[in-house]
């Protein structure tokens, strides 16, 4: 039993931190809020080079053939310094890829994806919110060159600067999944943007865009324990970035309440900003032990690996609303101003919270596991 | 990172397991006598004392073990070792801080629970505040004659020794005045009186001391030295319930899916109704955080880590989680929650005191773990001051001082 990092993930970790530290500042972040993109190539290359993007994927295609946790520990730095990129939904495309992907389809994508040449997406909500892959309404319908598909999917991240969409549709056979070109006739591509400038969304409407046959991934109609083994991996990589965006604002307000002086002592030592920093605390440690749990569960097929991403996302979209909440109420009026770093952080947990399966989805797939 | 059980750990808990399902009572312990029997037999199996050197008597084994151990009595609602408190915190205060001849005397008796023992240290107006206490124990050369009144005293009336604290300085600050010294309950000066709980039982008792006797030579650490040693005491919280108390949350939450099964609202069971779901979807995500929260905090344990002021996050953590538990529990519940007897709706649970009740005796018993062993206030003060680093805050007894 060994719930520490190894001396290897604790290097990944510090040199994660230290390359963000200085290539993601808040400054860098702010400058790309304004950036039609949103995000910034040179980073991207940079971050390739230091085999982010494989991290998971096998050797043969580039990658260090590493686990969820080293992923996590990545993003929780990712999510601490707010970074704005298709990091996660690339990363988590090329799973798909590589759990269903034949061998042409992962030397096209993978070894891309894992120099930096290629970002993908991963389109799970369907139009009416459900994170259910069940419940999906895209249909793909057979076609004399292969497949069209038609519907619409809504809240894509970073679909606008992707080289390929992962579109899960309805086949006659049943859930599907399709690698398909961004640039195809019929699928027309508008921009949603949230609070978080940083957060890029996509909407997508499809009306019969032309699917090539070699663009089915996997076998027609079986696609559906895959879309939900990709929620819960997406749940705990945003898990872990939602625990950095955390941490980070919990350094900032107790950073904060050491330095900051009202009725001629530092507001730290009053109880009442002593006591929301502890619980703050409270929270975060929890967060870690439910991410990295989560995290573990899955590189070792344990039992409730299931159970443990639904929980890590559940707990810790809750922690992370309060502790990013909680850290403005400690700063007090200098944390509601735009020029104060808080709410990029504050921002980020929330784009978060209702991706790959919100608080409450989470929870019911809880209760179906444990209420038997 | 890897949180599988060694094989050393999966082999000690299935000998445990059997063990216990060939020896644990099959009828509720009535008589002191039994649950001393109980408690000889857990001792002997190597269960009791489990941290303890082998030199007094204890087992030497891993805080892990430990840990499987009480996840395993938890499971099968095996009733606890009796000396709770003695074994836990009393007799390590007495190996660190004890004389040889102090060793001998009591760590083997309190090993086999032929003495029982009790802590004396809060009193009606040094709660939070301790180093406030007021009994005082005047030296009298061999012996110190002690007066005053403690409360919050578990097991008190079948208590035959307790480790008090008490004033033998008066002159100093509150902290630097106060010694630590043994005290027998078994006296004329030592009258001990049960207090009623909210949940209608009495775990704990006022004790009054009227010139009652400590000898010198029970005195731990030296003179003037108890506040220092009743610090030390904090440290040896070495998670050996942290499994256990999860898999009671479990089994609680076993009862309370069972219960939304059979209880139904508007013709359908509540286990339907998607309000209710949502809840115990929290409960279990929250219930599921307290357990990994407990490898990690037996990981660092096994790496020889102490946890140190770290050990209030745990504290603080699965003493709030139990209040929010049982009060969602409640709710889902209605007025069936009110009831404090088992139904055959659902059986009985095991309290956070290891007194069985029904989720209302849970409930209320909730109340108590965020006010004893130092308060969720003071659990946030220790957090904020030695985990963050924030600045002591400005106390009008500091100033004085």
């Amino acid at each position: 039993m060994d719930f520490s990092f190894s001396s290897d993930q604790q290097l990944l970790k510090n040199s994660a931190r230290a390359f963000l530290d200085e290539h993601c500042k808040p400054a860098t972040v702010r400058l790309l809020w304004d950036d039609p993109r949103g995000e910034s190539d040179t980073m991207w290359k940079e971050m390739a080079q230091l085999g982010w993007h494989g991290l998971a994927l096998p050797e043969a295609y580039g990658g260090s053939g590493l686990g969820m946790v080293e992923s996590a520990i990545l993003l929780e730095e990712l999510g601490r310094a707010s970074y704005p990129g298709p990091y996660w939904p690339t990363v988590l495309a090329a799973a798909a890829v590589e759990a269903a992907g034949n061998d042409a389809q992962k030397k096209r994508w993978l070894s891309a994806i894992a120099t930096g040449d290629a970002r993908a997406t991963l389109a799970l909500l369907d139009a009416d919110l459900d994170w259910d892959p069940a419940a999906m309404t895209t249909r793909a319908e057979k076609s004399a060159k292969g497949w069209t598909l038609s519907g619409t999917k809504r809240f894509v991240p970073w679909a606008h600067v992707a080289n390929v969409l992962l579109i899960p549709a309805r086949a006659p056979e049943g859930p599907s999944l399709f690698l398909v070109d961004p640039a195809a006739a019929g699928l027309k591509l508008s921009p949603v943007q949230g609070m978080d400038l940083a957060t890029r969304w996509v909407h997508l409407d499809m009306d019969k865009v032309p699917v090539a046959p070699e663009a089915l991934l996997g076998t027609p109609g079986q696609a559906a324990p895959l879309l939900s083994s990709l929620v819960r991996r997406g749940a705990i990589g945003a898990a872990a970035e939602m625990l950095g965006a955390a941490r980070r604002c919990l350094d900032m307000a107790v950073g904060y309440a050491k330095v900051r002086e009202q009725f001629g002592q530092p507001i730290g030592s009053f109880q009442a900003i002593r006591h929301k920093c502890s619980e703050m605390l409270l929270e975060v440690e929890n967060s870690h032990s439910a991410v990295y749990y989560a995290a573990w569960a899955l590189d070792a097929k344990a039992e409730d690996h299931e159970l443990a991403a639904s929980v890590a996302k559940a707990y810790v979209g809750d922690a992370s609303r309060k502790v990013c909440g909680e850290a403005i109420q400690v700063h007090g009026g200098i944390g509601f101003t735009w020029e104060y770093d808080l709410h990029i952080y504050f921002k980020r947990a929330k784009a978060l919270e209702s991706m790959y399966g919100d608080v409450d989805y989470h929870r019911e797939q809880i209760v179906r596991r444990a209420a038997r | 990172m890897d949180l599988n059980y060694s094989p050393e750990d999966r082999e000690f808990r299935a000998t445990t397991r059997r063990w216990l399902e060939a020896n644990v009572p099959t009828q509720d312990l009535k008589t002191l006598d039994e649950r001393k029997g109980w408690h000889r037999k857990l001792y002997e199996a190597g269960y009791v004392g489990m941290l303890w050197p082998k030199e007094y008597g204890g087992w030497g084994a891993t805080p892990m073990q430990q840990a499987i151990v009480q996840d395993e009595m938890a499971r099968v609602s095996a009733p606890p070792a009796i000396n709770g408190l003695g074994i836990g915190f009393i007799g390590p205060t007495i190996i660190v801080h004890g004389t040889e001849a102090q060793k001998q005397r009591y760590l083997k008796k309190m090993l086999t629970a032929e003495e029982i023992w009790c802590q004396l240290y809060s009193e009606p107006n040094a709660g939070s505040d301790l180093a406030s206490l007021k009994t005082r124990a005047e030296d009298q050369g061999d012996h110190f004659v002690v007066n005053g009144q403690k409360i919050w005293t578990s097991s008190g009336p079948i208590s035959d020794w307790g480790i008090l604290l008490a004033r033998t300085d008066v002159k100093v600050a509150k902290h630097k005045g106060i010694s630590c010294v043994l005290l027998s309950m078994r006296q004329p000066g030592v009258e001990v009186r049960p207090l009623k709980q909210i949940t209608g039982s009495s775990l704990f008792s006022e004790v009054f001391m009227t010139n009652a006797r400590a000898d010198k030579s029970d005195l731990i650490g030296d003179i003037n030295q108890g506040w220092a040693i009743a610090q030390t005491t904090l440290g040896f919280e070495r998670g050996g319930n942290a499994l256990g108390r999860v898999t009671r949350y479990v089994t609680a939450f076993n009862q309370l899916v069972k219960a939304t099964k059979e209880l139904k609202r508007g013709g359908r069971p509540l286990i339907e109704d998607p309000s209710v779901r949502a809840r115990m979807g929290r409960i279990y995500a929250d219930l599921e955080v307290q357990r990994y929260a407990a490898l990690r905090v037996l990981s660092a344990l096994q790496k020889g880590d102490t946890p140190g002021a770290a050990s209030s996050i745990t504290k603080l953590s699965y003493t709030e989680f139990e209040k929010r538990y049982y009060e969602l529990a409640l709710e889902i519940l209605g007025p069936f929650g009110q009831l404090m007897v088992a139904r055959e709706e659902f059986e009985e649970v095991d309290t956070s005191s290891g007194e069985p009740g029904t989720f209302a005796t849970a409930f209320l018993w909730s109340r108590a773990g965020t006010i004893y062993s130092g308060s969720s206030e003071i659990q946030k003060n220790i957090i904020g001051e030695r985990v963050l680093g924030l600045p002591k805050e400005v106390r009008a007894d500091r100033l004085k001082a």
